[in-house]
């Protein structure tokens, strides 16, 4: 028997041997999350085997538990060339990982926002690339506005009252508010702490080190909470239970005049249940100054380069390909129907995207704040809003657990 | 006993005892090691600073202790609901009854099923699916927010893994009942024992091995509660349904503090381990030897 | 006769209630099984309503897209690495603890046992670094074995706690026969353990077959070692998940193992039955 089971372990051993893949000369591992993406970067990474027949791409997405494998792979030393993180405070977190870009031609093609974010807290270096840009702000129905006589979409926090009480009239819910998701709070909130200040990263900075709190900031403190208890009043009839699909659902189907927390990531599952849908795009009314009530762009995701890639060179052949070539840079248009990266001219087909544009086009872009924050302090905050949504604490108390959540969380570390 | 199986002895048992030891193990104690540490869980070098986590712990979060007692109360229920249900069907279903096979696979059923689609029905159910059949009721308690209440989601919480659960502890008390021998039922019935007295007088002493079980299996499930609170809640709303190893998890892999973390997770595995012998000597005293 | 009757009558109404119950309890499995035949609209929209149409071209995309009959064949290869290593080691190991009560396997018990009480998730980090060093990660026979660990402590619980109820009578007559230790458990014990090898076979498998976290751990990597379960997440995104993909696919991955439940099932009644006559 023990020659049995010894016979067992060493062939199962030598098989565990045999069958671990070695790396081949030119491989490239990537490891990210965003799922949603899959088809398309499967569509590049062909588009690319046709050029470089000896390149390999290995490329694996998951979402769920993502920054934890991550987290088991980086340790395990299994560290994939090519992983994901958010840009701003994350960048950091990884930084002795990750392969500072400067120099290559890919950061003279990516636009001058998002270079931005991708450096380090000294404001060196770029230490990723985004597969998108983005935008954020609220969604609305152009049509079901129209309905209830509304001209312009809401820019004051006035102006939104006045919008909600007409919708109400013709019978309209005016929100659906995916409260129930950690990210739609994060999503919203940033347009307040944009408004707030013009050097984000600063106030950030004072809160983790506990020497700010949201009381002193009228914006946040009473405008950002108006508004969640708006919505929240004003929109599903179970707020904490209404999810990104709840969202899509009430939408796309008009039961809700405006979407919150969201952006151009929906329009897809929009346009499958309503193509014809007119959908607007428009800022957060935030204060009573409607130049304010802006649109945020950005790019919050940072697709990270292993510093100690074996085959660095190959990788970054690839990623420069990706953002310079004609095939390249088409894709985010037309593949993956996203908001270029890179410095190019493109036409969207995209409402959301067209909104977007021409909204930054007449009153500016918001700076994008929520990747000067992790999003371990995101899900602490989102449980604090959702505890106040609830009711089981109060405005004062909501905010004492996110000003002691900015220091825990995200504070000096 | 001789030598030779003292030899035996050893012999037989030293597979299982490796493979536990290099799969669960050790990993488990170099990972306790860096309860002693700082770490983030990502940087290259941790910093050691001794029993500092333990300290932490113990004076200086409260929080801890509020996902212990949440975790109590989730157990407590847990086991209750699991066992009894799963004891009443078991009886049922090893009758001789034609669709007993299908209905043992129907219960098994959601033992299996991904916990993100878990979630994404479940959520459905208590939004949209009890809004419906309040539409068609008007009972009360379907127009109740379930998951958006921090009572309420407690109980949500406990229902669906009862549901999810409950069919791994039917196999396992229907593989006890079918081991009592014939014989022994068929002498009850001839006494004129009638169908309750014979399930609380003979059946259930002689289902002593499978309760054992079955009490072990839902407590150490119960006490480790992870997935299924995170497809339904994720341990919201506003933390109100954080377990245990929910909060470990967030310590070691949302906040960054592996180490202490780690601290968390060497306690209650200690707190685990006293609690489950406990009912392990309760359970098999009072077991009764064929 | 009269007896007889009402019995049955007595049956019936339970078999019907049970039903009941039964349909309660599968409903959100039913939806599951609906929804893998709708749109994304449909789903979406109302995941109760039944398909406007019975439409298999989710099953089409998603084997297609799943590259479902290489995934298969892992999994089958994965499960039945994992199952045999269980089941051979756990009884093998749970007949001596139980058999020869003594200091030693006491403490051997406690050491096999004690791991069912570790969270997961607690180790994580350091385990993927142990398979790393040993070999055991990134293959699917290496991930098979590490089963037989994760697999153990369960299976000796279920086994020592069921072998209790063999009597010692059998296997001492067998010794008085010059029967070794071993053969006396693999001819005479072992056959009378068939239910409960039945009952650990079924719970593994159902376990090994749906198992998340530590294939995509250990066998990610690659479409030559990734299971089914792992696929079926591609379709699971945090913006944007296309629910009636993901359902399809889990219902492509759960199905294959509800069936092989069932047929083991019909095997245990008979392994009782035949264990019965011989004891």
């Amino acid at each position: 028997m023990k020659k049995i089971i010894s016979i067992l372990v060493i062939t199962g051993l030598l098989f565990g041997l045999t069958g671990t893949i070695t790396a081949q000369e030119k491989t490239i591992d990537i490891f990210i999350s965003m799922p949603e993406y899959a088809t398309a970067i499967n569509q590049l990474i062909d588009a690319y085997q046709k050029i470089e027949p000896d390149v390999k791409i290995n490329y694996q997405t998951i979402q769920s538990d993502y920054p934890t494998l991550l987290k088991v792979k980086l340790n395990s030393g299994d560290v994939p060339d090519i992983f994901a993180s958010a840009p701003g405070k994350e960048i950091d977190l990884y930084k002795e990982y990750s392969y500072d870009l400067s120099g290559q031609p890919l950061v003279d093609a990516m636009q001058p926002a998002i270079k931005k974010v991708m450096a380090d807290s000294s404001g060196e270096g770029v230490y990723g690339l985004a597969i998108k840009g983005n935008y954020f702000g609220l969604i609305y129905n152009k049509d079901l506005f129209a309905q209830a006589g509304i001209e312009q979409a809401p820019a004051t926090m006035s102006e939104l009252e006045t919008a909600i009480t007409k919708l109400e009239e013709a019978g309209i819910t005016p929100f659906t508010s995916g409260f129930g998701e950690w990210w739609v709070y994060k999503h919203v909130f940033q347009h307040f702490l944009a408004a707030t200040t013009n050097n984000p990263a600063a106030l950030i900075k004072k809160f983790e080190n506990g020497e700010a709190n949201l009381k002193d900031y009228p914006i946040l403190y009473n405008n950002f909470f108006h508004f969640v208890d708006l919505v929240s009043e004003h929109g599903d009839a179970k707020p904490l239970e209404a999810t990104l699909n709840t969202e899509i659902a009430n939408f796309s189907t008009g039961k809700a005049a405006m979407m919150v927390g969201q952006g151009p990531w929906v329009e897809d599952s929009l346009d499958q249940i309503d193509p014809n849908l007119k959908i607007g795009f428009v800022g957060y009314p935030v204060s009573d100054n409607p130049a304010q009530a802006q649109v945020i762009s950005g790019a919050d995701q940072a697709l990270r380069i292993s510093r100690n890639s074996d085959n660095l060179e190959t990788v970054l052949d690839f990623v420069n390909w990706w953002y310079t070539s004609d095939y390249g840079q088409n894709w985010f248009v037309n593949v993956a129907g996203v908001v270029p990266p890179v410095k190019m001219d493109y036409q969207s087909d995209y409402d959301i995207i067209k909104g977007a544009k021409q909204s930054v086009a007449a009153k500016g872009a918001g700076q994008l704040t929520i990747i000067y924050s992790t999003d371990s302090f995101h899900m602490a905050f989102a449980e604090a809003m959702q505890a106040y949504v609830g009711n089981t604490i109060d405005k004062d108390q909501a905010c004492k657990l996110i000003e002691n959540n900015w220091v825990k969380v995200d504070g000096s570390n | 006993m001789g030598n030779k199986s003292k030899k035996e002895l050893i012999l037989f048992t030293l597979p299982a005892l490796i493979m536990v030891s290099i799969t669960i193990y050790l990993p488990f104690v170099i990972s306790s090691y860096y309860s002693l540490t700082e770490w983030n869980g990502i940087s290259k070098s941790a910093k050691f600073i001794g029993l500092q986590n333990f300290k932490t712990l113990f004076f200086n979060n409260s929080q801890f202790l509020n996902v212990l007692i949440f975790t109590g109360k989730y157990t407590f229920l847990f086991m209750l609901l699991s066992n009894v249900m799963a004891l009443i069907l078991a009886t049922f279903l090893v009758q001789k009854i034609k669709t007993a096979n299908i209905l043992r696979g129907v219960f098994f059923v959601p033992y299996i099923m991904s916990m993100i689609i878990v979630g994404f029905i479940w959520k459905f159910i208590f939004s949209q699916g009890f809004a419906r059949l309040f539409e068609i009721t008007g009972w009360g308690f379907l127009n109740l927010s379930w998951l958006g209440n921090a009572h309420l989601a407690f109980y949500a919480v406990v229902f669906v893994g009862v549901w999810q659960q409950l069919g791994f502890y039917i196999v396992l008390y229907i593989a006890g009942l079918q081991a009592i021998p014939e014989d022994v039922m068929e002498a009850a019935t001839v006494d004129g024992a009638g169908a309750l007295s014979r399930f609380f007088r003979v059946k259930l002493p002689l289902l002593g091995p499978s309760i054992t079980i079955c009490l072990f299996m839902s407590l150490t499930n119960g006490l480790k509660v992870f997935d299924i609170i995170l497809a339904l809640t994720q341990g919201g709303p506003g933390g109100a349904t954080y377990s245990a190893t929910l909060d470990i998890y967030r310590e070691a892999f949302q906040y960054n503090n592996y180490g202490l973390g780690s601290a968390k997770a060497l306690v209650f595995f200690l707190i685990v381990l006293i609690m489950t012998q406990i009912v392990l000597t309760i359970s098999r005293r009072n077991e009764v030897e064929v | 006769m009269k007896i007889s009757q009402k019995n049955k009558l007595k049956n019936l109404i339970l078999e019907f209630i049970i039903i009941l119950i039964a349909i309660v309890f599968i409903y959100p499995v039913f939806l599951m099984v609906i929804n893998s035949f709708k749109s994304f609209r449909e789903v979406i929209i109302d995941v109760i309503a039944l398909p406007e149409k019975l439409n298999f071209s989710n099953y089409l995309y998603v084997i297609d897209k799943m590259n479902y009959p290489q995934l298969f064949l892992n999994n089958l290869l994965i499960t039945a690495i994992g199952i045999a290593g269980i089941v051979a080691l756990s009884s093998l190991a749970a007949y001596i603890i139980d058999r020869q009560r003594n200091k030693y396997t006491r403490l051997a018990q406690l050491f096999i046992i004690t791991p069912m009480l570790i969270p997961f998730q607690t180790f994580m980090i350091t385990l993927l670094k142990v398979m790393n060093i040993i070999h055991l990660s990134g293959s699917r026979v290496g991930l098979g074995i590490q089963y037989w660990g994760f697999g153990i402590p369960m299976a000796t619980f279920i086994y020592i706690n069921f072998m209790k109820t063999i009597p010692r009578e059998i296997d001492e007559s067998a010794y008085i026969d010059g029967a070794s230790t071993f053969k006396t458990f693999i001819y005479v014990i072992f056959p009378i353990l068939k239910p409960v090898t039945v009952t650990v076979i079924v719970l593994d498998v159902m376990w090994i077959w749906n198992d998340f976290l530590l294939p995509l751990l250990m066998v990610n990597s690659s479409e030559k070692t990734k299971t089914l379960v792992l696929a079926a997440y591609n379709f699971v995104g945090q913006y944007n998940t296309q629910w009636h993909y993901a359902m399809t696919a889990m219902v492509l991955t759960v199905v294959p193992s509800i069936l092989f439940f069932i047929f083991l099932q019909k095997y245990i009644v008979k392994g009782v039955v035949a264990g019965s006559v011989k004891g």
